[in-house]
């Protein structure tokens, strides 16, 4: 790494700032969010001096955000818990009486309740985890377990994205993938405010400015990001659909399109039968072993579409030999995207965006991916042996989030940008969107979700997969979920990550069964990760007839006193992010850049003060303890002496564990060999993470690239080294439409909402409707749309208790465009009502330029509960901030038909639909000030030392850099 | 040697990264402790030596939101050296840098007072002025790795918005960028000649447009190539 | 600007002192008949001895760490306050002689009398506009950046001191001289012209707007974010915030309290009504001095949002 400055001669006379002898400098991985970031950090007396980026590291290059900045105020927070808790026997949920227990007494009692259930009906355990990055532990022990219960946050964060992607291509946005910031030429960023990759989305940004590479910003609101973007193209929400497909249209219409790409590597041409209204339409025609077919224009007949050096037909319609009539892909494309629905006079009425905007930002792609192509010149072999002499590079280049994800057609959303880069032919070449390994995968990964339990016995496979025809559905006989979370059912059929937000609204209503213990690592579903916040605190808290709770054990890992600690039976207090050891694993979603296969560690920098314990510890002791087979020896013993052991010695398949790197007896092996006794000892050598760069060769086209493609089956990435084919007609969603038809060989809905939402969402192709509120109420009623977006200094809830962060924002508010709010008389700082077919809240407005006129937004989970994180009850989050979460309902909006129990989420992926709400306004009456509703304020916890007034931190005596008296006496005006 | 920092306003996005390594910097360094006051109760309020404001720069429709992070410019006429009355606020000689000795000041605000950025704030606890060191304890530290001997705020800003060196050499990357790239000071007509400079947005880039040749309105339109997959 | 109280009182009280002194002893020493008088003249004395002192020990409450007050001698070189504050302690010596030289010696007139008189209200009048001159060299606030503020600080100081001479003369002495009474009303004119003058000219518009304050200089500026949401130093230093109609209100209670008021007592010659004016104008200069400080807008509220300052 270059330095930046010129470095500055070493002064004489200065004193010795700090002692470093006392100090100590030791490597791992950040946790003040999901980016993941290398950093150094000097620790003093078991107190942290300063934590840095690392700069040898493969994310952030020694770069840090703000939250990576306030380690040690999160080090530092009173909120930490400090042992387990249980409710005080006779006190109600949510009162916030607990007692300190032992961790003998809380693991035993834990390991009690578990192997009842494990013993009788393993799906009373509903484990769900938040905003963690141990998926692949936690997944494996709810398999081990046996519960089909078992989800982390992605249902109601972004599968959306995922299943976009991972149906599509085989990679996505979100954590798979990154636009190629070293050679985009055009840059194209939707609904992003600054998304997991928050670092290296700002270096890159850098990249692109200094290289004058174009950067467009499609989004309601002008802040973060959007605030030094070149165009700023100001969307109405929901919409994104219109505005790409309307660029799809043009490009069509100029014959934009990279024919070659969709030939080569798409299934654009494949043939599709067109038979409406019987069996098997919208199905591939296929040969006899199941290999779809195209039509051959050099030896004119059909030819297995798999086969290399056939020259297929993109356009045309072809009759089967028995007489059925196919057309390629690509026709029905041309036919639904050249209608004019799409044209860009009408997409403008829809998504407010200029007609002549659409059409010149369609073209100025088109100019930059075909005139001002690049290519690196690179022998590489394609997926069929053949050498090819280069990689062509169309520099075009997108990146989408949850401005996209967090609707209820943000699935179909997100293919259809998908659509337009692979019409541009930007897919994993250079200047395009990159997979980052173990990505790409095929379409879709296969893995099927788990859908028989017995006690006793670990599922046959993962509680969540990619189902791709009705037939994997996790449904009874009846069409009945099986699920708790009723994730692949016909409400949600491929709902790949389940629904988190709606296990509680669920197992409270016994629909579809009840439970007997909800455990819940890293997740405050008391408070900003549940819709409706207010009445799942009730839920939590309702009863049955006979007194019992609903839900009848709440167990909550958490390392902090969140608002959801009040609402559990048993609090099991984990230790920070300084503390611990911990894997970001391969089996997961990993460190990788496009380039390089990664992975990383947290090793504990500080030794913890607290009878605290990891929750990984936690995990694999409770997995020895009930003697999960994967956890025991064949005589029964437990296996790991503890997760460290654990991650040394697990193997998934021979030679694959959970960390990649230096394996084999020598630690000489990358991505597979045998474990290596000093494994974790090698990643601190190695400042805490492996890297290891792919060849030239191996770094694009990797959906075709043989080169590529034997590595990634041999680290076990994909399952074997056929080409990864670009689904853009998805004939796995026509299976299901299919299903809604009632012309399915194989499982079919019998509720009429069922079929109507399998045949209309379920379009092979992607497409635009309009989001499922908006749907259901009146639009003049609620003129207004309400999103939020994520302070690039705040992580969710967990960053109030940050005595840093939180003054930087304490209190949010609802923004609102200056002349929307001038039209209805709202003055800057004034309080309004903002009402929804939910709810209402009072909350402080902002009046703005950069916002979209009928949106509204504010900043996410900034309001707290008093007595939460260490606050005060006055604290600012509690009386002035508020959540939107109020507002939007889990379920849709009521209007007395099937449809009302039916989850408010994307009728695909299940994706939590956040950002469809609509929302009313009205000014508040003179002197109806503060923010409502507002909550009494929760419990310090037992033996809590009260938070201070005043902090002066600082890890050592501070040595003043002194002015001599001299100096002072004699020195004049300049 | 005139040391100090160039920011730009291009690439900020306001992260307020740059903020909080300066706080958690210098809060163990030698202008610390660096104290807050309710740090977790109503109005939360702490020294800090480098803060983040966020403008609308014209009206709607041509507006613009820019980020502008402000911390001491360590101006080449400081009049908050000048009208210290106890000699801790001092410019160092052999590079510009404006100081506060903390054992000499008696927390009389008039520096602040003096200064027309907003650079210096009071430490409620320590009765004592703070402001922003240009990271001294760290740039001229021997035992930091060479790559490591710039301002904290600098090392961690992950957009490289903020460059320090020195511009007294028109050498250096900050003169050279101040000369290309039409480098701003803020508030020059009070001629406090603040080292600091901002780099005004740039002129966005112009992409040409596809001049297609034929438009295919329909399939019918379209005929196949024989491209061999 | 915010108000601090301990410095409105510590401004007005030596103000206060330092003119009634100044003008005590310069009558005294060029003849005025009235101050011929030891009683009049150690009353005099004292009550200016006491109001500069309270004065200068009130402002120290304002120091956030006043255990370092002392080093405030040490940059005279460049610092008006630290000027002030040597010249602050440089009149002691002077007033103690010039006091100890009446006390032994009575209102005659002598070389030590001379010496320590002259000096003691050279050096008053010179710490006070050590001390006008401490806001009016801060370019940053342009209402106190002219030289309208030592006028003002200087005019104000000695209209006070005048006021509160008279009063103690004729209380002590028992009637009232014309020479004093003639003068304070000189005075009060006098500042009451200053003022209005100051005010008028704060009325006009500045320099530096929210757009030299951040280099946008061809289009509107808005703030949107501050970048922290409850107030910090510099909001509570520099943003604190009358509305127009109240300074207008305050403005006129000012004038009445601090001018008008004082010079209709001035008109009748009663040595009760001349204390009572005294006491008024002390209080009205309280709010004049609140008042100068609550109009003095700061450069660095442009960065807040203010659009000109
Ligand atoms: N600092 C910080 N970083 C985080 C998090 C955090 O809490 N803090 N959370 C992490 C998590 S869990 C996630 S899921 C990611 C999410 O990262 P992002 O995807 O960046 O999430 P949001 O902040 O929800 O941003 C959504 C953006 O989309 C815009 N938007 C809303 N509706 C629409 C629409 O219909 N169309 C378009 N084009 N734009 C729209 C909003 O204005 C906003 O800018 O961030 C992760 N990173
Ligand atoms: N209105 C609205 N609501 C939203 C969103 C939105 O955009 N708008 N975004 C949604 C999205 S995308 C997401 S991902 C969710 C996130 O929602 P959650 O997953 O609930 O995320 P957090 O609030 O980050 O916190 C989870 C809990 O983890 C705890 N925690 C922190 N560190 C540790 C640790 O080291 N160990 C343990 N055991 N616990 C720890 C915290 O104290 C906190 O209680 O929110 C969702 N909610
Ligand atoms: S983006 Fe910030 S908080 Fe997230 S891991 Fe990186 S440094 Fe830590
Ligand atoms: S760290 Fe960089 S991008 Fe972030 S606010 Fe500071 S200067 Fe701007
Ligand atoms: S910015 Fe302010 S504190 Fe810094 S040198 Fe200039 S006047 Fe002094
Ligand atoms: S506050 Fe301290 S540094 Fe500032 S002028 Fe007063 S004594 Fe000097
Ligand atoms: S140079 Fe150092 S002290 Fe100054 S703003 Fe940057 S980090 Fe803070
Ligand atoms: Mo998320």
């Amino acid at each position: 790494m270059t330095s930046q400055a010129n470095v500055i001669p070493v002064q004489s006379g200065l004193p010795e700032f700090e002692d470093r002898a006392n100090q100590e400098t030791k490597y791992t991985t950040c946790y003040m969010c999901a980016c993941r970031c290398g950093i150094k950090v000097t620790v003093e007396d078991n107190k942290v001096r300063f934590i840095q980026g690392n700069p040898n590291h493969p994310i952030n290059k020694g770069v840090l955000c703000a939250k990576g900045n306030s380690g040690i105020m999160k080090q530092y927070s009173p909120a930490k818990l400090s042992k387990p808790l249980l409710r005080k026997p006779g006190t109600e949920r949510g009162a916030g009486e607990f007692e300190e227990i032992s961790w003998d007494q809380a693991l035993d009692m834990l390991e009690k309740r578990l192997r009842h259930i494990r013993a009788t009906d393993p799906k009373k355990l509903a484990y769900f985890t938040g905003r963690d990055q141990m998926q692949a532990l936690t997944g494996m022990w709810a398999s081990q377990f046996g519960t089909i219960n078992w989800a982390a946050h992605g249902g109601f964060c972004s599968v959306n994205m995922a299943a976009g992607g991972l149906y599509t291509m085989g990679h996505a946005f979100w954590e798979f993938g990154d636009p190629d910031w070293d050679n985009t030429k055009y840059f194209m960023m939707w609904g992003v405010a600054e998304d997991h990759s928050s670092n290296p989305i700002k270096l890159g940004l850098k990249k692109l400015k200094e290289r004058g590479a174009k950067f467009v910003a499609v989004n309601p609101v002008r802040t973060g990001y959007q605030a030094i973007a070149d165009e700023w193209v100001a969307i109405r929400p929901g919409t994104d659909a219109v505005l790409a497909l309307s660029m799809v249209h043009v490009l069509l219409k100029n014959q934009l399109v990279d024919e070659e790409f969709l030939i080569r590597y798409t299934n654009s041409p494949q043939l599709v039968v067109n038979t409406p209204g019987q069996k098997g339409d919208g199905l591939f025609y296929r040969g006899e072993s199941g290999e779809p077919q195209v039509w051959d224009l050099v030896k004119e007949q059909f030819v297995d579409a798999n086969l290399p050096d056939i020259n297929p037909a993109l356009f045309g319609e072809f009759t089967m030999p028995d007489g059925t009539p196919v057309r390629t892909a690509m026709n029905i494309m041309l036919e639904k995207y050249l209608d004019d629905e799409y044209a860009p006079e009408n997409a403008a009425k829809e998504c407010g965006v200029k007609a002549e905007d659409i059409e010149r930002m369609a073209l100025e792609m088109a100019h930059v991916a075909f005139k001002e192509s690049i290519t690196i010149d690179v022998e590489w072999t394609d997926w069929a042996g053949r050498k090819q002499d280069k990689f062509i590079g169309r520099p075009v280049s997108m990146h989408a989030m949850r401005g996209i994800s967090a609707h209820s057609n943000g699935f179909q959303t997100c293919r259809a940008i998908h659509l337009l880069q692979v019409l541009l032919g930007t897919i994993d070449c250079p200047g395009g969107h990159l997979a980052k390994p173990p990505f790409p995968k095929h379409v879709p990964p296969g893995i099927k979700p788990a859908k028989d339990m017995a006690p006793n016995t670990p599922l046959k496979s993962p509680p969540l997969g990619f189902p791709t025809c009705p037939e994997d559905l996790v449904i009874n006989e009846d069409g009945s979920p099986k699920r708790i979370d009723k994730a692949y059912s016909w409400d949600a059929p491929i709902s790949c990550h389940g629904l988190m937000h709606m296990v509680i609204s669920n197992a409270v209503k016994g629909d579809p069964y009840e439970i007997d213990t909800l455990m819940l690592f890293m997740a405050n579903m008391a408070w900003n990760s549940s819709m409706n916040t207010a009445q799942t605190i009730d839920m939590l808290c309702e009863k049955k007839d006979d007194g019992e709770y609903k839900i009848p054990f709440i167990v909550c890992s958490d390392a902090f006193n969140s608002e959801m600690v009040a609402f559990s039976d048993l609090v099991l207090p984990d230790t920070t992010y300084l503390e611990r050891y911990d894997t970001i694993s391969m089996l997961d979603r990993p460190i990788s850049e496009p380039h390089a296969a990664c992975d990383s560690v947290r090793i504990p920098v500080i030794q913890p003060d607290r009878d605290v314990m990891s929750w990984q510890e936690v995990m694999v002791e409770m997995a020895g303890r009930l003697g999960f087979p994967a956890f025991s020896t064949p005589e029964g013993e437990r296996k790991y002496e503890g997760y460290k052991d654990f991650i040394v010695n697990f193997e998934k398949e021979p030679g694959i564990g959970f960390l990649a790197g230096y394996r084999g007896k020598d630690g000489d092996k990358s991505l597979r060999g045998e474990p290596n006794p000093r494994q974790w000892e090698a990643y601190a050598e190695n400042e805490g993470f492996f890297e290891m760069h792919l060849d030239l060769n191996q770094r694009y086209m990797r959906h075709a690239n043989l080169d590529y493609l034997t590595l990634a089956k041999e680290a076990a990435w994909v399952g074997s080294t056929n080409q990864i084919v670009i689904e853009l007609y998805s004939e796995k969603l026509q299976t299901f439409r299919l299903a809604g038809q009632g012309l399915y060989d194989g499982p079919m809905p019998t509720e009429e909402h069922h079929k109507e939402r399998l045949v209309k969402y379920f379009d092979p192709l992607p497409f635009y409707y309009m989001p499922l509120e908006e749907q259901r109420i009146d639009r003049d009623e609620y003129p207004f749309h309400a999103v939020n977006q994520r302070p690039m200094f705040m992580y969710h809830s967990w960053d109030s208790q940050n005595a840093w962060l939180r003054q930087i924002m304490s209190q949010n508010y609802l923004f609102m465009n200056r002349v929307a709010g001038e039209k209805m008389g709202i003055e800057d700082l004034s309080w309004v009502w903002v009402e929804s077919h939910n709810g209402k809240i009072r909350v402080q407005v902002k009046l703005m330029e950069g916002t979209n006129e009928q949106t509204v937004w504010t900043w996410n989970a900034i309001a707290k509960r008093g007595g939460a994180w260490g606050l005060s009850d006055d604290a600012n989050e509690a009386t002035d901030g508020f959540l939107m979460n109020h507002l939007i309902s889990e379920l849709l909006p009521q209007k007395g038909d099937k449809v009302d129990r039916v989850t408010n989420s994307d009728p695909v992926t299940g994706q939590a639909a956040w950002y469809d709400l609509r929302v009313k306004i009205t000014p508040a009456a003179p002197g109806e000030t503060g923010a409502w509703p507002t909550f009494s304020a929760l419990k310090p916890q037992p033996n809590a030392k009260p938070s201070p007034d005043m902090l002066s931190y600082t890890s050592h005596e501070n040595v003043n850099l002194k002015r001599p008296m001299s100096d002072i006496l004699t020195r004049g005006e300049k | 040697m005139k040391l100090g920092l160039v920011v730009d306003l291009d690439t900020c996005v306001g992260c307020h990264g740059c903020a909080t390594a300066c706080k958690q910097w210098n809060t163990s360094g030698t202008i610390g402790p660096l104290s807050d006051e309710n740090p977790y109760g109503k109005d939360p309020n702490g020294a800090w030596l480098n803060r983040i404001r966020t403008y609308e720069v014209d009206d709607h429709p041509n507006s613009k939101t820019v980020n502008m992070p402000m911390s001491c410019m360590h101006c080449d006429n400081a009049a908050c050296v000048t009208v210290c009355p106890t000699g801790a606020s001092y410019k160092r000689e052999e590079d510009g840098i404006v100081l506060v000795d903390q054992d000499k000041c008696m927390g009389c605000n008039l520096c602040s007072w003096a200064c027309p950025y907003g650079a210096r704030e009071l430490d409620p606890h320590q009765g004592t002025m703070k402001k922003c060191t240009l990271c001294v304890d760290r740039i001229y530290d021997e035992r930091l790795p060479e790559d490591e001997r710039k301002p904290a705020c600098v090392m961690t800003c992950p957009t490289k918005s903020r460059v320090f060196g020195d511009f007294d050499d028109p050498d250096s990357e900050v003169s050279k960028l101040v000369r290309d790239r039409a480098g701003k000071q803020l508030m020059p007509e009070l001629g406090y000649e603040p080292v600091n400079t901002y780099l005004p947005p740039r002129n966005k880039p112009v992409v040409e447009t596809y001049e297609p040749k034929s438009i295919k309105a329909t399939v019918k339109g379209w005929v196949n190539k024989v491209i061999a997959r | 600007m915010h108000p601090a109280f301990s410095v409105l009182v510590f401004t007005v009280m030596s103000g206060a002192g330092y003119g009634l002194i100044t003008l005590m002893i310069l009558g005294h020493l060029l003849g005025v008949p009235q101050l011929q008088d030891s009683n009049v003249l150690l009353s005099g004395g004292i009550l200016g001895f006491v109001l500069i002192s309270g004065g200068l020990l009130s402002s120290t409450l304002h120091l956030a760490n006043p255990k370092n007050a002392w080093r405030s001698f040490s940059r005279f070189k460049t610092s008006w306050l630290s000027r002030e504050a040597v010249f602050a302690v440089l009149f002691y010596p002077f007033v103690l002689a010039y006091l100890a030289n009446v006390w032994f010696n009575g209102a005659e007139v002598n070389g030590a009398a001379v010496v320590a008189g002259y000096g003691a209200a050279a050096l008053a009048m010179v710490t006070l506009f050590c001390t006008s001159m401490i806001y009016a060299s801060l370019k940053t606030i342009r209402q106190w950046n002219t030289s309208l503020t030592p006028v003002n600080y200087i005019a104000l100081g000695l209209m006070s001191g005048s006021l509160l001479l008279a009063a103690v003369q004729a209380t002590v002495a028992g009637d009232l001289s014309s020479v004093l009474h003639n003068l304070a009303i000189g005075l009060v004119i006098l500042g009451a012209a200053v003022k209005l003058i100051y005010l008028f000219w704060i009325g006009k518009p500045a320099g530096s707007t929210i757009n030299t304050a951040t280099g946008f200089t061809q289009a509107s500026v808005r703030l949107l974010d501050q970048g922290h949401t409850a107030n910090g130093f510099l909001n509570n230093e520099f943003g604190y915030t009358v509305e127009a109609n109240r300074l207008m209100r305050l403005r006129v209670l000012m004038v009445g309290i601090a001018f008008v008021l004082p010079f209709l007592l001035l008109l009748t010659s009663s040595a009760g009504l001349l204390a009572l004016a005294a006491i008024l104008t002390i209080i009205g200069l309280l709010v004049e001095r609140w008042l100068f400080f609550a109009e003095a807008r700061h450069v660095v509220r442009l960065f807040h949002g203010d659009q000109r300052v």
